[in-house]
């Protein structure tokens, strides 16, 4: 086997990036109008008013910043330490189901059943709740399995992988392998999650009603909140010690091993770490969506995932938040003015990006500076 | 073992009228008969009554003929009228299918098959009702249907013969035995022999005598009859206590046959998954294995060669044609384009030999898909193999939707030709042609590859190129050409597998993505570069898929454990199981 590795994480080094100051502004004010100004506007507008923000809108936008969420989680992993994990769907969909079965058990008998049990254990004709379902009665219990049931899975998975020194693009066909086998264990119906129709009809969450207006609101400020505290906190971590190991494991790994390094333990954390990030995505993606089931943990959808980092710019914090939300507004514009040629318009764009923009739509800027100033040096 | 098929009918029938001849014993006066004497005798029998009609169709019960049997068929199902000419004599005949406008139709002569003419030789023409039909009683019935049932016992068709024994042994009735035994006496096909001394066992099975009845059960279980299982069950359930203390015994052997039966099934199925998974994973490991390029679409070339036998083969049909019509317009004209190809409206031998042309096409489309992929997107990325992996995804995701916008998003029907449907039974394990054929192939295609990268001087620049691109092209290696033809054969390969998935399962614009987890897996747990690895692993991964799958008793399992064993194994040897030795750190 050739050795590739080393040459091409030079040429990211270089990649002009948005300068540190206008980024913290722009990051401050878009924190602001999303956290701030949205859900004002559409609380206490009026509905026809030119200023309101429509209930479909704050739930879209709960959508796609949750998704933004699972970018900078996928970021952190691939952007930052140089691993392609193609099973970051797998616990953002992980977490969505943590949360979904607390959401379940609350229906109560309101389901179409009006039984204690989930409608689809009635359809499946199971006796009674199963026993692992059973702490999932209490909100907390739920909200603490969305940090450790996936921080486990990453754990236990990431360990064998990162100790037998499985790395490049063996550990992203070994990702895709383990999404893949949890993706099928999960449109199993025996496996008490639902099968393939997976979780839906939830009711409320901590005694709100989910339907109402003002539930929906509260989540999508919580999305928001969140998704700025995963931005600060991972601008932070990346400026740490740490953050300087991991992108030098993802430059030249060898390099770090010989120095002295547990390269393994640095990449063990951020895989952990980013794992959490995207459990917690999902748990605040699936009231917001109302439902969840396998196919949110294919390894096409982790693939996705992959595409708008890439488009937005990877190894910088504020591409993923771009490329998220741009392609998934281009997604539900193209899906619906072209539904037959936006798998097309997606692979294209995909294809463009990695062939001539490595760098994202971040280094547009840059690149057009460059070209500019040199324009402007060859004609004085 | 089925007879060869090239043995002559002519001699088959020949033979099996003489058997019958022996067969019938005391009326030993059939012999062989041409199709005319079986017309005479047929005319006969209808209009005979009594004994006579007994010993005539006894005749004609040896006599083997296909005309005989298709003749008194259509006896018991009261086809056979009765014509009185204006000259007085009763003539028997049979009306032909294709009726006219009024409803009627031509009716044939018993006698020597010419159609029924007027004196004036003006062509007869008559509706269902118009002539009576030939009276039969219950008795002349029976009669009828144990000459045919005696025909079928000699059939030249062994095959025909087996299910004919396997009907009668089922019927239940004792008056059969004689017929089977002496039957029995001079068959010489071996799973016929089996079936008869089974079928045999059935009837003494159902007669009064306990003693006889208990040997018929240890027959049974002896002969390992996979048939007579629910026959066993009732008695075992109903029949008196030593009877069904044999049976249960008997029963127990059979069950056992028959778990070892599944096994070698599934074997054989394991198998031939494998050896798909191998052509598809061989293209892998040429193009992930060699080149250390990524091919997420390499699942699509898989798709390329399966669709390719879906076009040859209507293109040997009625012809194949699409059109799509894009949402944009230019100058008000939407984009529209499309093309079709006519059809060669082959039939018969013509048309099942399609196959043989899909071969080779699919492996050329599939080639020249590579080719495309390759000058557009694959060798801007030589140097980032990470980066290829996402950018052949996006080129998946855009022939996916080509696929769908071409052929439909439903699965398209590509019919196996006939010499591929049937299947051979080995001590009653099924052996499927298609899936004998491509295993067959597989082994072919492995060889072929295997020649090309050791013996020939491509081969010798592939690996030139795969072991140091830089030092090849100082040595004068044109290393851009190398890597679009490797690129090009790998996907070729994916393409042939496609034409083999074609004839074993269904054809739609996803198939490709049920493989690509898999046969990535493969080539790195037979070790990335190692053609012999590959192998292995891919027989090794498919046959215990589908043996998990028979033993959790669900297709899912049996794929989630060979994952996690997969995750496991690699613990053991990262490298997978032949890893090259390489002293340079990666």
């Amino acid at each position: 086997m050739p050795n590739f590795s080393d040459t091409i994480v030079i040429r990211r080094g270089i990649l002009r990036r948005i300068p540190a100051r206008i980024e913290s502004i722009a990051v401050a004010i878009a924190a602001f109008v999303l956290i701030v100004v949205l859900p004002c506007l559409n609380a206490f507008t009026p509905p026809g008013s030119g200023l309101h923000v429509s209930d479909f809108t704050i739930n879209l936008y709960g959508k796609y910043l949750c998704y933004a969420i699972l970018a900078i989680s996928v970021d952190l992993v691939w952007g930052y330490t140089g691993l392609l994990s193609l099973g970051q769907c797998l616990f953002f969909a992980l977490g969505g189901y943590m949360l979904g079965m607390h959401l379940m058990l609350m229906i109560g008998r309101l389901g179409q059943y009006h039984s204690d049990l989930p409608d689809f254990m009635v359809f499946l004709g199971y006796p009674r709740l199963p026993v692992h379902w059973v702490p999932f009665r209490h909100f907390w219990f739920a909200a603490s399995a969305v940090i450790w049931v996936p921080g486990l899975v990453a754990l236990a998975f990431g360990f064998l992988a990162f100790r037998s020194r499985i790395r490049g693009v063996y550990f992203s066909i070994l990702t895709q392998a383990l999404t893949y086998a949890a993706s099928l264990m999960f449109f199993r119906n025996d496996f008490t999650f639902g099968g393939n129709n997976g979780f839906t009809d939830f009711k409320f969450v901590l005694g709100h009603d989910l339907r109402s207006p003002a539930t929906q609101r509260g989540l999508y400020v919580c999305t928001s909140v969140l998704l700025l505290v995963v931005y600060l906190g991972c601008k932070w971590l990346t400026a740490t010690k740490l953050g300087k190991v991991q992108r030098a494991v993802r430059d030249s790994e060898n390099r770090v091993l010989f120095s002295g390094y547990a390269t393994a333990h640095v990449k063990l954390f951020v895989f952990v770490l980013s794992a959490i990030i995207a459990s917690l995505a999902g748990a605040l993606y699936v009231p917001q969506v109302g439902g969840i089931n396998p196919s949110e943990m294919t390894p096409d959808k982790s693939l996705e995932a992959v595409v708008w980092v890439a488009v937005g710019g990877r190894g910088t914090l504020i591409g993923p938040v771009l490329g998220s939300i741009g392609v998934n507004a281009l997604k539900s514009w193209a899906a619906r003015a072209y539904p037959d040629l936006w798998l097309i318009i997606l692979g294209s764009l995909f294809i463009l990006v990695v062939l001539f923009l490595p760098g994202g739509v971040v280094s547009l800027p840059g690149i057009i500076a460059r070209w500019w100033r040199r324009r402007r040096d060859a004609s004085p | 073992m089925r007879l060869p098929p090239f043995s002559l009918p002519a001699l088959a029938r020949a033979v099996g009228a003489l058997l019958c001849a022996i067969w019938a014993g005391t009326h030993a006066e059939a012999a062989p008969m041409g199709d005319g004497a079986v017309r005479q005798t047929l005319v006969h029998a209808v209009l005979a009554s009594g004994p006579e009609q007994q010993r005539l169709l006894e005749q004609l019960s040896a006599s083997g003929s296909r005309l005989a049997r298709e003749t008194m068929t259509a006896w018991t199902r009261d086809e056979i009228l009765i014509y009185v000419g204006p000259s007085g004599p009763k003539v028997p005949v049979i009306l032909e299918e294709q009726q006219d406008a009024q409803g009627k139709a031509r009716a044939r002569r018993l006698d020597d098959g010419s159609v029924l003419r007027d004196p004036q030789g003006i062509e007869l023409r008559f509706a269902v009702g118009d002539l009576d039909s030939v009276d039969t009683d219950m008795r002349q019935r029976a009669a009828i249907q144990q000459a045919l049932d005696a025909l079928a016992l000699s059939d030249p068709d062994p095959d025909a013969r087996r299910s004919a024994v396997v009907k009668l042994g089922n019927s239940q009735r004792t008056h059969y035995l004689p017929l089977l035994r002496a039957r029995l006496g001079v068959e010489s096909d071996g799973a016929v022999r089996k079936a008869l001394q089974a079928a045999t066992a059935l009837l003494e099975l159902g007669g009064s005598d306990l003693t006889s009845r208990i040997a018929a059960v240890r027959r049974l279980g002896d002969l390992a009859a996979v048939g007579a299982v629910d026959r066993l069950k009732q008695v075992q359930a109903a029949g008196p206590p030593p009877l069904a203390a044999a049976a249960t015994a008997a029963l127990a052997r059979i069950e056992r046959h028959i778990t070892i039966i599944n096994f070698f099934g599934t074997l054989f199925r394991g198998l031939s998954q494998g050896s798909i998974l191998l052509v598809v994973a061989l293209g892998l490991a040429i193009t992930f294995g060699l080149m250390g390029i990524i091919n997420m679409a390499h699942g699509e070339m898989i798709a390329v060669g399966a669709y390719t036998s879906y076009v040859v083969q209507n293109i040997f049909g009625s012809g194949f044609g699409f059109h799509i019509t894009l949402p944009f317009s230019f100058a008000g004209h939407p984009i529209a384009f499309g093309f079709s190809l006519p059809g060669l409206n082959a039939t018969g031998g013509w048309y099942e030999s399609y196959f043989l042309f899909a071969i080779p096409l699919s492996f050329f489309m599939a080639a020249l898909a590579g080719i495309v992929v390759e000058r557009t997107v694959i060798r801007f990325l030589y140097r980032r193999p990470l980066e290829s992996l996402l950018a052949t995804w996006g080129v998946s995701l855009i022939m996916q939707q080509a696929f769908r916008m071409i052929f439909g998003a439903n699965n398209v029907q590509v019919n196996s030709p006939a010499w591929l449907l049937g299947h051979f039974t080995v001590h009653d394990v099924e052996f499927g042609y298609n899936r004998v054929f491509v295993i067959g192939f597989a082994v072919l295609i492995v060889i072929g590859t295997w020649l090309l990268l050791t013996r020939t001087p491509l081969g010798l620049f592939i690996r030139a190129v795969m072991q140091n691109r830089d030092m090849a092209s100082c040595m004068g290696v044109r290393t851009e050409r190398i890597n679009l033809l490797t690129f090009a054969f790998g996907s070729g390969l994916g393409g042939l597998a496609g034409a083999f998935l074609s004839q074993i399962g269904n054809v739609g614009p996803s198939l490709g993505q049920n493989y690509i987890v898999d046969s990535f897996m493969t080539v790195v747990v037979g070790g990335v570069g190692s053609i012999g690895g590959t192998v292995s692993s891919a027989a090794a991964i498919g046959t215990s898929d589908q043996v998990l799958q028979q033993t959790t008793g669900s297709p899912v399992m049996g794929k989630i454990i060979v994952l996690c064993v997969i995750i496991l194994f690699l613990q053991w040897k990262p490298g997978g199981l032949f890893s090259t030795k390489s002293r340079s750190l990666d």
